[in-house]
């Protein structure tokens, strides 16, 4: 296959599944500030938007939730709000028209031309649970719709693989915002940010309602409750969605479901890629994730960030190296 | 005069770059006034080098190197042997120009071209030197160059693509603006008249004198060739104010600067380089061959092709 | 029951359907079965043709659409019928008119130009037209296919007799409208393309690929690669680009894709560089190479020439083919024909005058409202002014842009086109049309039976191309000869 085709597949994948993601957080924010009280609203915005690494993009504006939300849904300034990411995943689905099937362009098509004709400010407004559901709902469509039409080829690992090492990272990041809420939480309280971490530690195993909403942020409450009944446990929370094998927005099962697409990409033969991810994957799944809280999830979750994005990179030189990299300039000497 | 010739093109990028491609037109001619002895082309980082006689008659040098570099040199070395020239045209009625054969077949040496589009003000400088120098064709020619002649030398106040009516205006360039000027005019006036690209062997500055066997710094030359109906191309160099000879080393011929550009290419990476081009010309001590039998040259230009 | 054809008039004109006396023989057929369709059932089969046309997503961009809407090229539903003895005539005078331009185009480049040499083509005129490349001085290309594909577009007189009204050698776009004509009409009026025996047009993509393989340079080995070379999805034509490359089963590529390396071509893949060996490119010459031309141009291959040069790759159509389209040189093909060929020209030129020359330009700039003007190196129908439909202050616009630059256009006699009943509404009413049929180039010249008919959609209108407004028709090139004989028209007869 063609390098550049490959990589816009990949890319596909991934900025599809970072809409998805990036409603799936908005969603849990919101969730969270209904329970809030008013003088945390701004906080909880910055720390979803540092988790993303937007802060820097949004500026030095004061964060006001409906300008940090109208940020990361509809500005097309911000290249990573949900309606630039779709935007970019259809012109990637569109240079890739003649490899993927005409439902799943559609269906990109679909998506992007209605983001782009609705009122999406005054829904925001009105109802931004409807819309965030919406758009969820859309992307899982998109996918849903290439694993009906696609053959299980090239073309199909290759977005399959952007998918999941972007999902690994979003669902690090869906921990980390909650988490990072919570503590932001308790260092704004008036006894000071000394005796932060303990009690972010303390509210984090008990805020049932919080790490509710992080479940159902993951689609993973259901799940959640058949597994481990009615205790919420942060630390089960956290294991839950960073190794449970068979849910499907788990670390570990994006990163298993990665290494059978590297392995079918790779032709069996083991390869840079396959042993950087075999790597993450193997360092994640025999973790035990007891202490985590003791010696900190959010560097812990960075980690695992990094490392997902090495085999990203990994990827990229494996498999898109042959494109060259700057731009074409002309030269003359007399 | 027998002459040695080295051309270097060196180019050091600010990072590495990657799929350079380029063409080099240094390689000196085979003709009635000059016979190519040797001619090699060497790229570091080496390359093979593909090359051809392009529209023109031009021999053209082409390679590429696509992995990752930092830097390409680029050598050329010929050694050429180089005739006096006659000059000593015929007196021709201006009104002989008017052949239609004779324009048909110098067409596109008759019409402007990419760096010969000239406005007004040549326009009228060239009628002018028309008027001065009456009803014969050389001595219209001449008239015309001794005026481009008068312009001063001057590097920088022009670069590549100075229109010649801002080059006559400022009354100073390089010799790519006295050739390009020249031109411009003799083509108003219906003169068919192309640029020639090449190299100039000039005296030790000290001495004044031609230096034997040592290496003489110097640059890529440009001059004019003007036709005339059934004699042929009147060779000057007006950048010189002189006629074209022994120490004139043609590479090519064409429109303007553009079909003959020494080194034009494209590369991919950061754009930052620094460019250094040096051109080393050498007399060699031997005795002249005497004429160079045309029939030879033209022997010698068939096996080129 | 109604009748589409009840209020047809023939104005004068040539119609393809009708004659004086009513319906051709070889249209009986299709116009019967047509005749006494209900709106209804007209509106139904308009539905399937359209549904058809989207979900093949048949469509060209209009520039400047950011959305990137996409717009369909109407196909009307009474196909145009050609007879066999027509098609014959047709057939061969477009390979003869293709083998000279490709023998005038490879002796230019690449032979000894005895054309220009012989004055046969003046050389100034060559040296002049925008579309000579000297660049590709030098390149020669296997069989001399320079054309490889080609549109050499027709009309129909006042007498019915078919004309060349100009050559399209570069690049000329329109036949997946052909393929997918025909895919829908089949499907649309099943039962008349049944009865008629309509010669299968399916086969091109198999005899563009075959031609393409045939021009692959002697080091390719056996089994050359050839690729589509496309400017990318926001090029007007990228669909069809898409198409054919679909319908060859190869690689669609774009330049950023290829690399050259010691002078061969390569494609950049998943799994390294793969050797590329003809290039069926649907970029213009100015972009294919910024080492050689547009310094620029980011859509071509740095190094592309050098490599075609070195025979290590065979570029089709062939660099610098647009100095032998360019509308003055069309003038002097049937010169070429007879000159490389030995023959007499079998599709005759419309009348054409020559700008340059003095007598001519005074004759057309004192008749000019009667005549139609083209700029020389345009297609695609752009820049025309077509006198008797012209407004004053146009007519003497042209008339300043002649005298400035008279190399720069010709003039042609206005050519009556013949017309074809088209469903307009709820009936048919007669369109000029014209037929692009498709030459392929490869150890021979040969042409898809048929081609694509256009028409102008807008009342009286002479311009039939799809950028000014223009629709299509599938082309059924018969199996047989029209009846010579002029057969009992009382069972048919009509107010025509």
């Amino acid at each position: 296959m063609l390098a550049r085709l490959a990589e816009n597949l990949f890319w596909a994948g991934r900025y599809v599944e970072r809409a998805e993601d990036t409603a799936r957080m908005v969603d849990v924010t919101y969730h969270t500030l209904l329970e809030s009280p008013q003088g945390r609203v701004s906080q909880s915005w910055e720390q979803l938007l540092e988790v993303l690494h937007l802060q820097q993009l949004y500026g030095e504006q004061p964060i006001e939730p409906e300008r940090a939300v109208e940020f990361l849904v509809i500005d097309r300034d911000n290249p990573g709000s949900i309606a630039a990411c779709i935007t970019r995943a259809r012109e990637n689905v569109r240079s890739v028209r003649e490899l993927v099937s005409s439902e799943l362009w559609e269906s990109v098509n679909d998506l992007h031309l209605t983001l782009r004709s609705r009122d999406m400010r005054q829904e925001l407004l009105d109802q931004p649970f409807q819309l965030l559901r919406w758009i969820r709902r859309d992307c899982m469509t998109i996918y849903g719709v290439a694993s009906e039409t696609m053959p299980r080829d090239d073309v199909w690992r290759f977005m399959a693989l952007g998918r999941l090492l972007e999902r690994a990272e979003m669902t690090c990041r869906l921990i980390d915002v909650r988490y990072g809420q919570l503590e932001s939480i308790v260092n704004a309280s008036p006894r000071g940010p000394a005796a932060g971490a303990e009690t972010a530690l303390g509210a984090g195993r008990t805020d049932f309602h919080h790490w509710t909403a992080v479940l159902k942020s993951a689609s993973a409450l259901e799940a959640y409750r058949r597994r481990y009944r009615s205790s919420m446990d942060p630390a089960d929370v956290v294991e839950f969605l960073l190794l449970e094998p068979d849910l499907p927005r788990s670390v570990v099962f994006c990163l298993t479901g990665a290494m059978h697409q590297l392995e079918a990409l790779s032709g069996g033969a083991p390869s840079p890629a396959t042993r950087r991810l075999g790597r993450a994957t193997s360092s994640l799944q025999y973790r035990d994730v007891t202490d985590l809280f003791d010696v900190g999830l959010h560097e812990f979750l960075d980690g695992v960030q990094d490392q997902v994005g090495d085999v990203a990179e990994t990827v990229a030189s494996e498999f898109f190296r042959h494109q060259p990299t700057g731009a074409m300039h002309a030269i003359a000497a007399g | 005069m027998r002459l040695d010739i080295r051309y270097t093109t060196r180019f050091r990028y600010a990072g590495q770059v990657t799929e350079s491609q380029n063409e080099l037109r240094a390689c000196p001619t085979t003709d009635d006034h000059q016979w190519l002895v040797h001619y090699d082309v060497t790229t570091f980082p080496t390359s093979r080098v593909q090359s051809y006689l392009d529209h023109w008659g031009t021999r053209v040098d082409t390679f590429g190197v696509r992995l990752p570099h930092d830097r390409l040199e680029v050598v050329a070395t010929a050694t050429v042997e180089t005739g006096s020239r006659p000059q000593d045209p015929p007196s021709l009625p201006l009104s002989a120009l008017q052949d239609s054969r004779f324009r048909d077949e110098h067409l596109e040496f008759l019409q402007t071209s990419a760096h010969v589009a000239w406005g007004d003000p040549v326009a009228a400088t060239a009628a002018d030197c028309a008027t001065r120098a009456g009803e014969d064709a050389v001595d219209v020619i001449m008239a015309v160059h001794e005026c481009v002649a008068g312009l001063e030398f001057q590097a920088g106040t022009t670069q590549v693509g100075t229109p010649v009516d801002d080059v006559l205006a400022a009354g100073a360039g390089v010799c790519q603006d006295f050739a390009h000027l020249a031109i411009a005019m003799y083509r108003h006036l219906g003169i068919p008249a192309r640029y020639v690209s090449g190299y100039l062997f000039t005296v030790d500055d000290a001495t004044g004198e031609d230096s034997v066997t040592d290496e003489v710094e110097v640059e890529t030359h440009a001059w004019i060739e003007a036709a005339l109906p059934g004699w042929g191309w009147l060779a000057l160099d007006p950048t010189n104010a002189q006629e074209v000879g022994e120490r004139h080393v043609t590479i090519g011929r064409g429109r303007d600067y553009d079909d003959v550009s020494p080194f034009r290419g494209v590369f991919t990476g950061r754009q930052d380089h620094e460019l250094d081009v040096a051109v080393t010309m050498r007399r060699l001590a031997l005795e002249p061959l005497g004429d160079i039998p045309g029939g030879f040259m033209r022997q010698v230009a068939q096996q080129q092709q | 029951m109604g009748d589409l054809f009840s209020d047809y008039t023939l104005d004068g004109f040539f119609d393809e359907v009708f004659e004086a006396t009513g319906v051709r023989p070889h249209y009986r057929g299709v116009v019967e079965r047509l005749r006494y369709l209900s709106s209804a059932d007209l509106e139904r089969r308009e539905v399937i043709r359209d549904g058809i046309f989207r979900s093949a997503g048949i469509t060209f961009t209009v520039y400047g659409d950011d959305d990137g809407i996409e717009r369909t090229f109407p196909m009307d539903l009474l196909p145009r019928l050609i007879p066999a003895n027509e098609w014959d005539v047709i057939e061969r005078g477009v390979v003869q008119r293709v083998t000279a331009l490709n023998r005038f185009l490879e002796d230019l480049y690449a032979g000894e130009q005895a054309a220009v040499h012989d004055g046969v083509v003046p050389r100034w005129l060559v040296h002049t037209a925008e579309g000579f490349r000297r660049e590709a001085f030098g390149i020669a290309v296997p069989h001399a296919a320079r054309c490889l594909v080609s549109g050499v577009d027709l009309v129909r007189d006042h007498e019915g007799t078919y004309r060349v009204l100009e050559d399209n050698l570069r690049n000329p776009s329109g036949i997946s409208y052909v393929l997918e004509n025909r895919a829908a009409m089949t499907r649309v009026l099943p039962v008349a393309f049944a009865e008629q025996r309509v010669r299968p047009v399916d086969h091109y993509g198999p005899m563009l690929l075959r031609a393409l393989r045939s021009v692959a340079p002697p080091s390719a080995g056996e089994n050359p690669l050839a690729v589509v070379l496309t400017p990318g999805v926001y090029n007007s034509a990228y669909f069809e680009h898409a198409f054919l490359a679909r319908q060859m089963g190869i690689q669609l590529v774009e330049g950023r894709d290829l690399v050259v390396d010691e002078h061969v071509v390569y494609m950049r893949t998943t799994k390294g560089l793969e050797r590329v060996d003809v290039i069926y490119r649907r970029i213009d010459d100015d972009f294919l190479d910024p080492v050689v031309f547009r310094p620029d141009s980011a859509l071509g291959v740095p190094g592309l020439l050098s490599a075609a040069r070195a025979g290590n790759v065979t570029i089709a159509n062939a660099v610098g083919n647009g100095v032998a389209d360019d509308k003055a040189v069309y003038a002097f093909v049937p010169d070429m024909i007879r000159f490389y060929l030995g023959e007499e020209p079998i599709l005759p030129n419309v009348q054409t005058y020559l700008l340059w020359d003095d007598d001519q330009r005074a004759a057309v700039l004192d008749r000019l409202g009667e005549l139609v003007v083209k700029p020389v190196a345009e297609s695609g129908g752009y820049g025309l002014l077509i006198g008797p439909h012209a407004t004053d202050e146009e007519v003497e616009a042209f008339r300043g842009r002649i005298t400035d630059d008279p190399r720069g256009y010709i003039a042609q006699e206005i050519v009556a086109l013949s017309r074809h009943p088209t469903l307009i509404g709820d009936r048919m009413e007669g369109r000029h049309i014209d037929l692009r049929p498709f030459a392929i180039s490869g150890e021979q010249v040969e042409v898809i039976p048929g081609g694509l008919t256009r028409v102008a959609l807008k009342r009286g209108s002479l311009v039939v191309n799809s950028s000014q407004g223009g629709g299509s028709k599938d082309t059924w090139v018969l199996q047989a000869d029209a009846p010579t004989t002029r057969s009992d028209v009382s069972a048919t007869e009509r107010e025509v």
